[in-house]
């Protein structure tokens, strides 16, 4: 494989790593990729699963760039090659990582907040009412599903709640 | 029967929020026993705030929120990726359901919520907005 053709494969890998989702487009990038090589599609398959292979170790153990150059040496590919990965890899780590991140498990994650106020006018036990609620809607992911929580607070407490927020919003800075 | 007179008379009033004695006599049909009125005017009188206290928290609502608790956690590594240092927030809420409908039991649920840093910065911004829309409110 000449270097231009390997760093066509490059590109694509990498932009298959960004963005996981897209394998449809990877598939087809790389069924054209073989097409335009005269390589034939089964065995790059096998080769592009072995190199997938080294980005996310890396990930997961945080290697250096020059640790994946090491590893991409190891399995046999030449020094040019090698470093031209890793170059990569260093550039596309950052966004990497914080995709990496954002697949960490979280538990019923907050995913939208809609709220109004409501003015309680009468009741069936009181004509003239007049009391002021707030009205919450907390949108959750639970697994792959959204689950809606409804919620009513009196105003002193959202004053509370506001007041507590603003505590973990300083304290989650403090760890940032 | 006389309970169930006694209960439409204090209905009534409450329903109508009737406040000052006069008005409380006035339901009172003319031949009715002098004292006896009196005295239950101002039974009622008294206990009429109590009453309606009570009424507001009983009445049909969403769910309500009765207390929340939070705690920071930093998430060290998972099995995507082996080290980092990320903070979160884990607020639990505790939620009771619609008193009318629990009457002496109520039903509380714990409900658990994580919320990353970003979140929780546009939830300050909508829970400011709030505020400011109560400002405006009271100011008016």
């Amino acid at each position: 494989v000449s270097s231009q053709q390997f760093s066509a494969l490059t590109e694509v890998l990498f932009r298959f790593l960004m963005e996981p989702k897209e394998v449809e487009r990877f598939l087809t990038q790389l069924s054209d990729f073989a097409t335009m090589n005269k390589i034939s599609l089964g065995p790059l398959k096998n080769i592009v699963k072995s190199i997938l292979l080294v980005p996310n170790g890396a990930l997961k153990r945080n290697l250096s760039p020059e640790q994946v150059r090491a590893d991409f040496i190891a399995l046999g590919l030449s020094e040019e090659k090698a470093s031209y990965f890793a170059e990569q890899w260093k550039v596309n780590s950052p966004t990497l990582t914080r995709l990496a991140v954002g697949q960490t498990l979280m538990i019923n994650q907050l995913i939208d907040m809609e709220w109004r106020f409501g003015v309680t006018a009468g009741s069936s036990e009181l004509e003239k009412v007049g009391s002021i609620f707030l009205q919450l809607k907390l949108v959750l992911k639970k697994g792959s599903q959204t689950e809606n929580v409804y919620m009513e607070l009196t105003l002193p407490q959202f004053y509370s709640f506001l007041h507590e927020m603003e505590r973990v919003k300083t304290s989650l800075e403090s760890f940032s | 029967q006389l309970v169930s007179a006694l209960h439409s008379l204090t209905r009534h009033v409450m329903y109508r929020s009737l406040t000052r004695a006069e008005d409380i006599l006035a339901l009172f049909p003319e031949n009715f026993h002098q004292n006896l009125k009196n005295l239950l005017t101002k039974i009622i009188l008294e206990n009429i705030s109590a009453w309606r206290s009570e009424a507001q928290a009983s009445q049909i609502s969403l769910p309500r929120l009765v207390d929340m608790d939070w705690r920071v956690d930093i998430k060290t590594s998972s099995d995507s990726i082996s080290r980092m240092a990320v903070p979160t927030c884990l607020l639990q809420l505790k939620i009771q359901e619609d008193v009318a409908l629990c009457g002496n039991n109520p039903v509380v649920s714990a409900l658990t919520v994580e919320l990353s840093k970003e979140t929780l910065d546009t939830m300050l911004e909508g829970l400011g907005r709030i505020r400011d829309q109560l400002s405006a409110v009271a100011n008016k």
